[in-house]
């Protein structure tokens, strides 16, 4: 079903370390994991990367599954760089011949590499954005964007839009499920028939759900004026972000990771 | 036995953190031409249940047979299914897409092959059905008619394809009380001249116990309660326990007999009730 695959890709409830972690030094964290991830040069340096992420995963306690479907959409992605390394990058000793194809040791070193760091990428990402939920996530980066405020960059409006779109994100999933399933009742056919004829099926989907994504945002917008809304400066919050100890733990042992690889060029 | 359901259970989103178990374990029977009543509380799975029966939902187990047949089984057409067995949604409006009521009507039996003469037929059957004259409100956009004639609209677009039963999911809900009543005497006149099979989703116990011939109670995915409204609201206490309530005609009359009244409860029009209590208080039991 469509409404699953969405709403889990994202947040997996929990009371795990990374579950608890300020936002914020989430965000940083991913920022600098994914900048050590591109300074590594050698097949130790992932060793050592792998050894820290898969702590944090065990720890985190999220089922595989989750990975392997997060992995999923970036696999054929993935497969072509392997195969493109693989048959294209030459130099050191040759592995295999087929004709005019050759595979070489520096093409399975490149394409192994690659491969990896494209892999470790997208599991930092999903370690994160699986155990952050979205409302701290706009949280998080309304505070990094701050300091930007007086060059004109507007977080708090930035976030509010973030979380009003999650926040409807469900809402509109379940709708579309729900008139999906009225117009089937009256015999619309979502599933056969070539591509032209499946856009055109699918307006009896999409007319009713605008109309209604119309009037939700309607709603919204009047009763944020009704209880006289304003957005940004004096604003308090219902829940203040606080860093704590183990919050600093956590960004100074992901910077010494980030330096220790960039220092010992492992 | 029209519709059977056979040890019927739905999951939503299993073996993830969000599982729900909606049904669990329903067996049940729908005659033809029956007048069938589904009330329990909201999320009891009363609207999970009713869309198994035109196969939009497949049960995680247990079986929903039509005509003595799996649906699941694969020689049956669902979508041709689904025009015998119509299903309106809760707040049906919503699903109101064309230019014209004429087209939106039409959406349901051109669907299922209807062209010219035919289909307009349908149109204006639905359309009258629903006390809606076709020649005003064909060439109207749904979207400027009032709420309460959306929702006729989209009854309309149901009845045009002519279905053998049709399942209304709280089709009254946020109604006023005279469209409310409208709308259930042409459900009930239908189901008199048309011998339409109704399913009727609610949980408003005035509207269905004059209605149906025969309930069903549904509480946390299973059937508590079954029978006719009678024998039904005469278990008053275990429906209260579920966080319904009988009828208040029911509750006066079932006081009435707490006081020692000689007094038939199983009476749900005000007409009978007030007759019943006329005759057996103002004679021969005078208080
Ligand atoms: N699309 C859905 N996804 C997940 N859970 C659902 C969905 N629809 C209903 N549920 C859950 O299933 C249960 C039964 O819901 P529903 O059939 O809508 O009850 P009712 O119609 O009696 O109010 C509820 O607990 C509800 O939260
Ligand atoms: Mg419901």
């Amino acid at each position: 079903m469509s409404m699953q695959s969405i709403t889990l890709g994202h947040y997996i409830p929990g009371n795990s370390l990374l579950h608890q972690l300020d936002p914020r030094v989430k965000l940083i964290s991913l920022f600098i994991l994914i900048v050590a991830l591109f300074l590594i040069k050698t097949f130790n340096g992932f060793f050592f990367y792998i050894f820290f992420i898969g702590a944090l995963f065990i720890s985190s306690r999220l089922p595989w599954k989750y990975f392997f479907r997060g992995l999923k959409p970036v696999l054929f992605i993935v497969l072509f760089t392997l195969i493109l390394h693989f048959l294209f990058t030459k130099g050191g000793e040759v592995y295999w011949r087929l004709g005019a194809l050759t595979v070489e040791e520096m093409g399975v070193f490149m394409g192994t590499f690659m491969t990896l760091r494209l892999i470790l990428l997208v599991v930092t990402t999903l370690l994160i954005t699986l155990t952050t939920s979205p409302v701290a996530f706009a949280d998080g980066i309304e505070h990094l964007l701050r300091p930007l405020r007086p060059l004109g960059v507007p977080g708090y409006e930035i976030a509010m839009m973030m979380t009003i779109a999650l926040r409807f994100i469900p809402t509109l999933m379940e709708e579309s499920d729900k008139i999906r399933k009225a117009q089937m009742a009256r015999g619309a056919d979502f599933e056969t028939g070539n591509i032209f004829r499946r856009a055109r099926n699918m307006i009896p989907l999409l007319v009713p759900l605008f109309v209604s994504a119309f009037r939700r945002a309607d709603d919204l917008a009047v009763a944020m004026e009704a209880r006289c809304y304003r957005g940004g400066e004096q604003r308090t919050k219902m829940r203040e972000l606080k860093a704590h100890f183990l919050d600093y733990v956590g960004i100074f042992t992901v910077s010494g990771i980030c330096l220790a690889i960039f220092f010992t060029g492992i | 036995m029209l519709i059977e359901a056979r040890n019927l259970s739905y999951e939503y989103m299993p073996g993830t953190p969000f599982q729900v178990e909606a049904l669990k374990n329903i067996t049940l029977g729908i005659e033809k031409g029956s007048f069938v009543g589904i009330i329990g509380e909201t999320g009891s799975g009363k609207s999970t249940f009713v869309q198994h029966f035109n196969g939009l939902l497949k049960p995680t187990s247990g079986q929903l047979l039509v005509n003595g047949k799996d649906i699941w089984s694969h020689s049956i057409d669902l979508r041709a299914l689904r025009t015998k067995i119509a299903l309106l949604f809760q707040f049906p409006e919503h699903q109101l897409f064309e230019e014209t009521v004429f087209k939106d009507v039409a959406f349901g039996p051109r669907n299922s092959g209807l062209k010219g003469k035919e289909l307009a037929g349908r149109v204006r059957m639905g359309l009258e059905m629903m006390g809606l004259d076709y020649e005003i409100y064909r060439d109207r956009s749904p979207f400027t008619l009032s709420g309460g004639e959306k929702r006729r609209v989209a009854m309309a677009g149901i009845l045009a394809m002519s279905p053998e039963v049709i399942i209304l999911d709280e089709p009254t809900a946020g109604m006023d009380p005279l469209g409310r009543q409208n709308f259930l005497e042409q459900i009930e006149r239908l189901h008199r001249e048309e011998n339409l099979t109704v399913i009727l989703v609610t949980h408003n116990m005035e509207e269905i116990a004059c209605l149906a011939d025969k309930l069903f109670v549904f509480s946390r995915g299973k059937i508590v309660l079954q029978g006719s409204p009678g024998d039904v609201f005469a278990s008053a206490e275990q429906i209260r326990e579920i966080g319904l309530d009988v009828p208040s005609l029911t509750r006066l009359l079932q006081e009435l007999k707490k006081k020692g009244k000689n007094i038939r409860t199983d009476l749900f029009t005000a007409e009978e009730a007030a007759a019943e209590i006329l005759c057996r208080l103002g004679g021969r039991d005078r208080l």
